[in-house]
């Protein structure tokens, strides 16, 4: 795995306690796996998304990822409506890995309430949190 | 707290168990580890009467014979979260859970899952029986036959299910499935592979030692009423 100071955890997205994050793109809330979350799963070979139009509260699992026989369970960091889902990991899961805040991002919410983005942590905060259980 | 769970992780040996019950059993597990009324991991090791599981992407359609056949056999289908398809469990098959905060241990799923592997590696090279890792397939394999398995899940950072190792039970059900989803493989035990008997009591205690030395900790026995009943252990 790798060092916490190896992470690559980018400022312009927030954290949650589970390792999702999720980015402020208009009124809508862009949601993926975190780069410490990929590293500890390894080879992602599976991505398990939810439908359009699905709507999840905060905390609710929202997608399973499969990586060597061990299957993910993630959790959505804002409540709200899947309004796009990023189906080309259906054919390239292996992008969660390889660009985690970019291509591998999961799935698209309309939040039912945009103050869910003020739970989560920033990068400083997750970082200390991380070093703080290491 | 993270040194302990690091070092000493209780194991409880149970009997034969019913599946769906030691599924709620590691349900509750990982929920008392996340909020913190347990403060260390557990390992469970126990036996199944006779059930096909199906992970999370596995479908019937790796049954070889119908839906039907299997009730008359009495063995029921259960679909699971587990990672892999399917598989059979039934009594002589040695089944280890260990319910371990893999983020508090900072190990990394892939190591986690080699670790399991590496314990049926050694159980079996113990009793004499070379098995290996297969690249096509995880789990242990002596040839083109499968003696153990592994399909985790991960929920809040934590791993449920586990291994299943196959020691003296009935093979037959296993030619109802293509185990794993894969055509052209078999089910092997180590009965079979020494055509002589071999005692479970024995395996469990072999796993045991080499789960300590793989995974670096002490396991510190316990009975399932200590741990439902006391909050911090």
């Amino acid at each position: 795995m790798k060092e916490i100071d190896e992470l690559n955890m980018p400022d312009d997205v927030r954290y949650s306690d589970d390792h999702e994050w999720a980015r402020l793109k208009a009124d809508k809330v862009l949601v993926g796996l975190d780069d410490y979350a990929q590293d500890q799963l390894g080879d992602i070979v599976f991505v398990e998304l939810p439908q359009e139009g699905d709507s999840f509260k905060k905390g609710e699992v929202f997608a399973t990822v499969e990586s060597v026989k061990a299957v993910c369970e993630c959790y959505l960091p804002v409540g709200g409506k899947i309004v796009a889902a990023n189906t080309a990991l259906e054919e390239a899961p292996e992008m969660v890995n390889n660009s985690p805040y970019g291509d591998g991002w999961m799935v698209e919410v309309n939040p039912t309430d945009l103050s869910d983005m003020d739970t989560l942590m920033t990068n400083v905060d997750c970082v200390e949190r991380l070093k703080g259980a290491a | 707290m993270h040194e302990q769970l690091g070092k000493k992780w209780l194991c409880l040996d149970l009997p034969v168990w019913e599946y769906t019950e030691a599924r709620k059993l590691q349900a509750q597990l990982v929920s008392r580890i996340k909020d913190g009324s347990i403060d260390t991991n557990v390992v469970l090791m126990l036996e199944h009467p006779p059930v096909f599981t199906v992970g999370r992407r596995g479908g019937s359609k790796n049954l070889t014979v119908s839906e039907g056949v299997l009730r008359k056999a009495g063995i029921p289908v259960i679909h699971v979260e587990r990672g892999g398809d399917i598989t059979f469990h039934g009594p002589g098959q040695l089944i280890v859970y260990p319910i371990i905060d893999l983020r508090a241990v900072n190990m990394s799923v892939t190591d986690y899952v080699e670790g399991l592997e590496e314990v049926m590696i050694r159980i079996a090279g113990q009793w004499g029986i070379k098995a290996c890792r297969n690249p096509a397939n995880r789990g242990i394999w002596v040839a083109n036959n499968k003696l153990g398995s592994v399909g985790i899940a991960i929920r809040h950072g934590i791993t449920f299910h586990g291994l299943a190792l196959n020691v003296n039970l009935s093979l037959e059900p296993f030619g109802w499935i293509n185990p794993c989803g894969l055509k052209d493989v078999g089910a092997t035990s180590m009965e079979r592979e020494l055509s002589r008997k071999v005692r479970m009591n024995r395996v469990r205690e072999g796993v045991k030692y080499h789960f300590k030395a793989v995974f670096g900790v002490d396991l510190i026995m316990t009975r399932l009423s200590e741990l439902t009943v006391s909050q911090k252990v």
